[in-house]
């Protein structure tokens, strides 16, 4: 027999236990009932709050300001102040770590890439854009390596160019917006990261000579509607 | 199929694994780790570590207890290298208040702002059982722990909810 006390415990555990006894006990005591069904209440609030939007910073930094909600004018105003200097941090400095973190990283895992040196087919780099809507039109440089990686979750087109500077890798991260241009130099390392029709390219080498002119003329060579 | 076509179809398996689990894998680590940059760190260099070590997993079943453990592991790494400097939650709430920012129903905000400062001993297993819909069995195998711990865990992180909330008080286990 399930005193009040036990159902409590259990059900504070676990509001939606499948239990007999539970079940039994509910059914004989009102107040306990009652309990359970205030603790089911305030987790269906808890699921809802933990369902975060995994990246409101991202969204943040690109996403129209929403319609004024029910709160007061001077909330409004103080969140128009903490928005704009929220928004500011977001545009200048959060993004630039995470994309160049994100960027080295492969870079970093990927070194045998680097290696290549005889140019690829144009067929064979096509077969690695298209999928993603993407074409490379001459003038980037020669393609010597090209596949699809694994990079923050989403397959991303992985290229190496052999340019007047030096060869470079391109990463086309559709799946990441920035709003401006951004340049990290971190483990040896020299990348740019340049917003793009549809989500930002990433072009990073080491002692390339130029580097932000390279980067311009394989942006240039991208047709991101290919 | 040749090595290539095995390469590529291991590759397209593994980000579509990632794809589908990344929203719940950051959501995990925000919620330990109550930093948005320090979540996306920890969980891309997991994606690194899951997909040098992809062939071990046998089940893609299991694919995201697989992945949870490894963000895990990964954050205690993180943690072992440089412990974060111990901040006000008050300091912590204001960074994060775009992910804690709920316009549309202040209710929603009031508990997650409520589960934002619990400590990390509540806060995990009632992400893993309300979040991520594991057993309590379950959360005592990802987190190491007896059921009758995690158990306790859950209902005092309930009680201490519900007093925040000013909801009322629980007898204690």
């Amino acid at each position: 027999m399930t005193t009040c006390l036990e159902f409590r415990r259990r059900v504070g555990a676990e509001p939606f236990a499948d239990d007999a006894e539970i079940d039994a006990h509910r059914r004989g005591c009102a107040a306990c009932a009652r309990y359970q069904d205030e603790l089911r209440a305030m987790d269906r609030v808890i699921q809802r709050a933990l369902a975060i939007d995994p990246s409101p910073r991202e969204r943040a930094a690109t996403a129209p300001a929403a319609a004024p909600g029910r709160r007061g004018l001077f909330a409004i105003a103080a969140s128009l102040v903490a928005g704009a200097a929220v928004s500011l941090l977001l545009l200048v400095g959060v993004p630039r770590e995470s994309v160049a973190r994100a960027v080295i990283g492969h870079v970093v895992h990927e070194p045998g890439a680097m290696a290549a040196t005889a140019p690829m087919p144009v067929a064979e780099v096509g077969k690695v854009l298209e999928p993603h809507g993407l074409r490379l039109r001459a003038g980037a440089g020669e393609v010597t390596y090209a596949t699809n990686c694994p990079l923050d979750g989403h397959i991303v087109p992985h290229l190496v160019v052999r340019t007047a500077g030096g060869p470079v890798t391109v990463l086309m991260l559709k799946h990441r917006e920035i709003a401006k241009r951004m340049r990290f130099d971190e483990q040896g390392y020299q990348g740019v990261v340049l917003p793009a029709p549809k989500g930002s390219i990433a072009i990073v080498g080491q002692d390339v000579s130029d580097l932000d002119g390279v980067a311009q003329r394989v942006f240039d060579a991208v047709d991101w509607n290919g | 199929m040749n090595r290539g076509d095995g390469e590529t179809e291991r590759r397209r398996r593994f980000g579509s694994l990632c794809e589908s689990l990344r929203p719940d894998l950051l959501r995990f680590a925000w919620w330990l780790g109550r930093d948005q940059g320090l979540a996306e760190d920890v969980v891309q260099e997991a994606m690194l570590r899951a997909w040098k070590s992809f062939d071990s997993l046998t089940d893609e079943s299991k694919a995201r207890s697989w992945l949870l453990t490894i963000v895990r592991r990964e954050l205690a790494r993180v943690y072992e290298k440089k412990r974060p400097e111990l901040a006000d939650v008050d300091d912590l709430v204001a960074a994060e208040s775009v992910a804690l920012a709920a316009p549309e129903d202040e209710r929603v905000e009031e508990m997650r702002n409520a589960i934002f400062r619990l400590e990390e001993e509540y806060r995990e297993p009632l992400v893993l059982q309300v979040l991520l819909g594991y057993s309590t069995k379950e959360i005592a195998d990802l987190m190491g722990m007896q059921q009758g711990a995690v158990l306790t865990r859950l209902f005092r992180a309930r009680a201490k909810l519900r007093q925040r909330l000013g909801l009322g008080t629980e007898p204690e286990p």
